[in-house]
């Protein structure tokens, strides 16, 4: 028997394990882009993407004894033979594959995702269109969420996915920079992977020259003084604006970073994003979006009685309510018992006398707009619209404490104490028609520590695009505000880093002379993309600006208007320095844990379908 | 239909059950598996190991080098396999680190056993050899100890130290991590009670870059605060275990109401009731009210109205932690606190740190009860991989704590112990001398390792290493960024272990690798059908 079984063992074992992992490799070498985005191998469709145990080399594994060859590879096989129970190293279905090819199909996989949002870097950028599962469609020219939209399952590519929300989370826009970038790293490092050359080597040079980038960027910002408001404002603008011009609103950058500048000025010294309200109104031309320096928020739910309330007043003041007003149970669990009909009516009236109450308080308090978290009733909008008072119930949460924000008062939960300083104030309430829709506008507000931003256009995934590009602006605007150094966009810093880096590489001996340069190479990227995108020449107009680099023309970039190269410093193409900052050692940082990882061992899913819980069926991984 | 079944051990069990034994079926096909296992992760030892991308059963993703993360996520079900693992997992429950010392180390071990069982040897001779080997290793390695760091607060002796443990997980971030543990430790190291590495936490917030990384004295919750107030500085802390909401009855009740009145009064009794619970933190001095449960919004209400700035906090075990680090009590009723009861706090702030809003605990004083990482990173993974080391670095700090010998690293330790033990077992009468002989041999596993893994021709370097410690240069270990030069001083270069970091590590690899081999026979009852019992894995584990 024993020999039978090592009979068994050494051929097929060695035979299955090899080929068919090899074969996967080369499969994946290239992982061409066809015209359907969700072909591609590394994204959703598992079984053919990368090294996992796919269903040939499961079926090839079938039909031999397992237990003798599972020492030998990290698979076992599955459990055919019921009655002889085996011993193996890790469990059933457990996926391994390592070496330098496992680097290399890592490699492979992220150049994949930088190739998918490689088109639209730069105001001549492409916008993708992406349908969802759910059939719904997305146009976007953001990296972070074009890559979120993909739902990629690939580990390594993962990375590069996740770099880009941090890139978001952080600064909020160069996310497509950032994976190029990390893509372009991967793709100069490929080579001396393949040649050999420890990845430990390689990565301990893309470190050391990424501290090196990041204090040359610090050294060569231009730092703005923020003494004088209008420098200051003229700045920011050209910031916003930079960023805008890669959007879909590139056409409209000036009135939209003029727009964005104005919101984020109105905030307080923390800059907190969800006081800038964002409301999008399908119909109308995007000039007709406005800034409310105060809150607008759409036209709640409301009862009979509410035509009859004025929907204009000057000067009001608003009560901020937590209440449902509306006949209802004083308790939930209380229980009343009566015993004769006078008292069961008795009952009835106090019920009726406590929702009056709570109106008559709110009446008396002198408050003309009454906003409520929780609806307001038919009898409460009927009894408001009779003494010349406004309300509105539903209203969304955080609408209300914006509107707190900008008309002072708190949120009251009991109508027990409506005093004058719990009351909030604004010059001008009005309900206006914008579109299709009615919208609550409160303007003049004493502390306008928050703004609104109502956005039109044609179609909703337009507008949706819109407020992500506004997004992105708002969020370079806030950063600029923050750290007040710039550099020039389009190119010119990434050529002069390329610059510094490859005279840098000529002075040291060893090894990290080549990884440096490539390095330096890499950087090039991004000025070629711009040049790529546009339909220009990029090797002739790289060649021209490290011409103007190297005679130390500093910020030099590419024109995407002529066709040509351009001080970009003085065409006030400028972004915040921490951008460029993030995006380097962020794609650094992905570079290095891509080159560092030489083997992926997967284990099966757990049985049970709740994701996370980890209970149902653990350690069943069943034979397929 | 009766089937007569084979004569021997396997008629005496049930259908389905298996069993194996003597050196072919069993001893070597243990060797066999835990060699495969020492190989998977030999490639992720040292500073210039690779990392391992392991896919948990949950989908969840592990980039990493650690080798008891790579274990505990990969499931090993090898018997043999499983104690050369559960061996690791003692060192890291005892030491914290060199997990991966213990693995890399048993299977040179088993490896060579192997070797020696070909060659005729039986079990015995080579487990008692091992054995024997193991306490005269553990003899000579307090002659090794090349300092000692007895100032635990000295900041830059410490750092050193941790350093060559954090290297090994992030190389090249080795300096600036190691400072910032250093000086979280250090923070927490209280003349009273002994360190714990649980008053060390980490709060690992996605954005910027490592560098980025801050300490904290007091702690970080990534929450949102509840009420309107976001910032208190100088503040008396209320905490409650409990929600702070009208309490319910536990015993199912109705309202009996029997009067209008009665029913009118009702909700007004209720706020005023709350009111004056407020009203009675907020006269006791507090400003800051922490609650264990769910915040009700008349509580919320009544807070606002006394500028009570309302924290949430969903965990128990944060709670009790924030409770140390500001010294309150959790008080299970909401009471107004008594002066000793109520906590006080330097700075209690609302932050933004990249997009995630946190709450900040800060305290002015150098030392506190709690210190914060604050770890940034571009990933998710990258910032999981920063908290183990940081995790191996503060479990250095503890070993030190307990005791503060060390050794010179990067494999000088044991290629100098090789050397001694080569010595020994030339005088050995008796069979052993082989097994103390491959003892040795498989201590030179881990430069072996090391100068593999940093991409060097391991023979050459180990050979030169060896010259260079006949010659007397006991402290020469492998030069990771040119190994081919021949080695460099391992203490000068401030390449430090611990002495009980080796001790264990040697104490339970050669445990491991003897319980291995002495096993002869392998019996395996059928598996029992029908799904495991539940298992809890996400509940927080402290």
């Amino acid at each position: 028997m024993t020999t039978q079984m090592e009979g068994d063992q050494c051929a097929p074992g060695a035979d299955f394990e090899r080929p068919s992992a090899i074969s996967k490799w080369t499969e994946d070498q290239e992982p061409v882009f066809s015209d359907k985005l969700w072909a591609v191998p590394v994204m959703e469709s598992r079984c053919h993407g990368w090294p996992v145990c796919t269903q040939e080399s499961v079926a090839s594994n079938n039909g031999f004894a397992p237990w003798p060859g599972s020492p030998q590879g990290f698979l076992p096989g599955p459990n055919l033979d019921l009655k002889q129970p085996q011993i193996i190293l890790l469990k059933e279905g457990t996926d391994s594959s390592q070496g330098v090819p496992q680097v290399v199909s890592n490699i492979n996989a992220c150049q994949a995702i930088a190739d998918a949002v490689r088109t639209t870097l730069g105001p001549r950028g492409m916008d993708k269109l992406i349908v969802d599962d759910k059939g719904k469609a997305v146009i976007s020219n953001d990296g972070a969420t074009i890559l979120k939209t993909l739902d990629i399952v690939h580990p390594a590519a993962k990375t590069l996915v996740d770099i880009a929300k941090s890139q978001d989370a952080e600064v909020g826009d160069g996310t497509t920079s950032v994976v190029l970038l990390a893509g372009e790293f991967l793709k100069q490092a490929k080579p001396f992977v393949e040649e050999n050359v420890h990845p430990q080597i390689i990565i301990r040079a893309f470190r050391r020259a990424v501290n090196m980038l990041v204090q040359k960027i610090q050294e060569i910002s231009v730092k703005i003084s923020k003494d004088d408001k209008n420098e200051q404002k003229e700045l920011l603008q050209k910031c916003a604006a930079t960023t805008l011009s890669s959007k879909l609103v590139a056409h409209q950058k000036d009135f939209f970073s003029k727009m964005v500048v104005d919101a984020v000025g109105l905030l307080d010294d923390l800059l907190p994003l969800n006081m800038i309200g964002v409301k999008k109104v399908t119909g109308g031309a995007l000039e007709d979006s406005k800034l409310v320096a105060g809150v607008a928020f759409k036209k709640t739910f409301s009862y009979a009685g509410f035509e009859m309330q004025p929907k204009k007043y000057t000067s009001p003041k608003i009560a901020l309510l937590n209440i449902e007003l509306e006949l209802k149970a004083e308790k939930e669990n209380a229980e009343i018992r009566v015993d004769s009909v006078q008292e069961y009516q008795s009952i009835v009236d106090a019920e009726w006398k406590i929702l009056y109450d709570k109106l008559e308080k709110i009446h008396q308090s002198g408050a003309k707009v009454v906003l409520s978290k929780l609806p307001i009733g038919d009898v409460a909008t009927q009894y408001f619209a009779d003494r010349d008072m406004f309300c509105a119930g539903r209203v969304p949460e955080e609408d209300l404490r914006r509107t707190m924000k900008a008309c002072g008062g708190s949120i009251q939960t009991t109508t027990q104490s409506l005093t004058d300083d719990v009351l909030g104030k604004c010059q001008l309430f009005e309900e206006t028609q914008i579109g299709g829709d009615r919208y609550n506008f409160f303007n003049g507000c004493p502390q306008a520590k928050t703004c609104t931003i109502i956005l039109r256009g044609g179609a909703e995934q337009f507008i949706e695009e819109t407020e992500r590009s506004l997004h992105d602006a708002i969020m370079i605007v806030r950063r600029a505000m923050k750290n007040d150094a710039v550099v020039a966009g389009g190119g010119a810093i990434e050529m002069e880093l390329s610059k510094y880096l490859r005279d840098f590489s000529r002075t040291i001996a060893g090894k990290e002379q080549l990884m440096i340069g490539a390095m330096a190479k890499a950087l090039e990227v991004i000025p070629r993309q711009l040049c790529d995108n546009a339909g220009f020449d990029a090797t002739y107009i790289l060649n021209k600006l490290r011409q103007k680099h190297s005679e130390a023309g500093l910020w030099y970039g590419v024109n995407i208007m002529n066709e040509d190269i351009a001080d970009n410093f003085e065409d006030c193409v400028w972004e915040p320095a921490i951008v460029k900052i993030n995006a380097l050692t962020a794609a650094v940082e992905a570079t290095c844990l891509i080159l560092s990882v030489d083997e992926t061992i997967k284990n099966p899913k757990s049985g049970g379908e709740a994701p996370g819980g980890g209970g149902m069926g653990r350690g069943r991984g069943r034979p397929m | 239909m009766h089937v007569p079944r084979a004569p021997g051990f396997a008629q005496m069990l049930k259908d389905g059950a298996k069993h194996y034994s003597g050196l072919d079926e069993a001893v070597y096909r243990n060797i066999d598996a835990c060699k495969e296992l020492a190989k998977t992760t030999r490639s992720a030892f040292g500073p210039l190991g690779q990392n391992k991308m392991v896919i948990n059963h949950l989908e969840k993703l592990f980039v990493t080098n650690d080798a008891a993360t790579i274990l505990r996520e990969l499931d090993v079900q090898h018997p043999a396999a499983k104690m050369v693992v559960m061996a690791s997992h003692q060192q890291e429950q005892e030491v914290g680190d060199g997990t991966n010392f213990v693995l890399v180390f048993a299977g040179a071990l088993l490896e060579h056993a192997e070797m020696l069982l070909r060659m005729g040897l039986s079990v015995t001779e080579v487990t008692e050899g091992y054995e024997i080997a193991c306490k005269k290793a553990l003899d000579i390695l307090p002659d090794l100890v090349c300092g000692e760091q007895k100032n635990l607060r000295d900041k830059e002796g410490v750092t050193k130290v941790i350093k060559t443990a954090v290297m090994s997980k992030q190389y090249g971030n080795e300096d600036f991590l190691a400072k910032l543990i250093a000086e979280a430790c250090i923070s927490v190291l209280s003349k009273k009670v002994t360190f714990n590495v649980d008053n060390v936490r980490v709060s690992k917030i996605l954005g910027a870059g490592v560098h980025v990384s801050s300490v904290i004295q007091g702690m970080v919750f990534k929450r949102q605060v509840e009420g309107e107030i976001t910032k208190a500085d100088k503040c008396k802390i209320a905490v409650y275990s409990c929600p702070l909401d009208v309490l319910q009855t536990e015993t199912k009740g109705t309202v009996k109401i029997t009067s209008a009145e009665e029913l009118m009064q009702f909700s007004k009794g209720e706020e005023t009731q709350m009111e004056e619970q407020i009203k009675g933190i907020a006269d006791s001095g507090c400003t800051v009210v922490v609650a264990g449960g769910k915040v009700g919004e008349l509580a919320q209400h009544y807070c606002n109205k006394y500028k009570l700035m309302v924290i949430r906090l969903m965990s128990k075990w944060d709670l009790r932690r924030l409770c140390r680090s500001i010294e309150a009590t959790p008080l299970p009723r909401v009471t107004p606190p008594t002066a000793d009861e109520a906590g006080f706090c330097d700075h209690v702030y609302v932050d933004e740190i990249g997009e995630t809003p946190v709450i900040v605990f800060k305290q002015d004083k150098e030392e506190s009860a709690i210190s914060t990482i604050v770890i940034r990173g571009a990933t998710d993974n990258i910032i999981d991989d920063i908290e183990r080391a940081v995790d191996d670095g503060v479990n250095t700090f503890k070993a030190l704590t307990k005791d503060s010998r060390l050794v010179p690293g990067a494999g000088a330790t044991e290629v100098e112990l090789a050397k001694q033990l080569t010595t020994y077992a030339e005088s050995t009468p008796g069979l052993e001398q082989y097994a103390i002989e491959k003892f040795a041999e498989s201590l030179e596993a881990i430069p072996r390792a090391l100068a593999e893994n940093a991409g060097a021709k391991a023979t050459e370097v180990l050979s030169k290493l060896k010259a260079a410690h006949q010659e007397g240069k006991k402290t020469f270990g492998i030069h990771l960024e040119d190994p081919s030069i021949g080695g460099l001083d391992a203490v000068k270069n401030d390449l430090l272990d611990l002495y009980i970091n080796k001790y264990w590590a040697l104490k339970y690899a050669t445990a491991a690798a003897c319980t291995v081999l002495k096993v002869d026979q392998i019996i395996m009852a059928k598996p029992a059908g029908g799904p495991k019992a539940k298992e809890n894995r996400d509940w927080d584990e402290d």
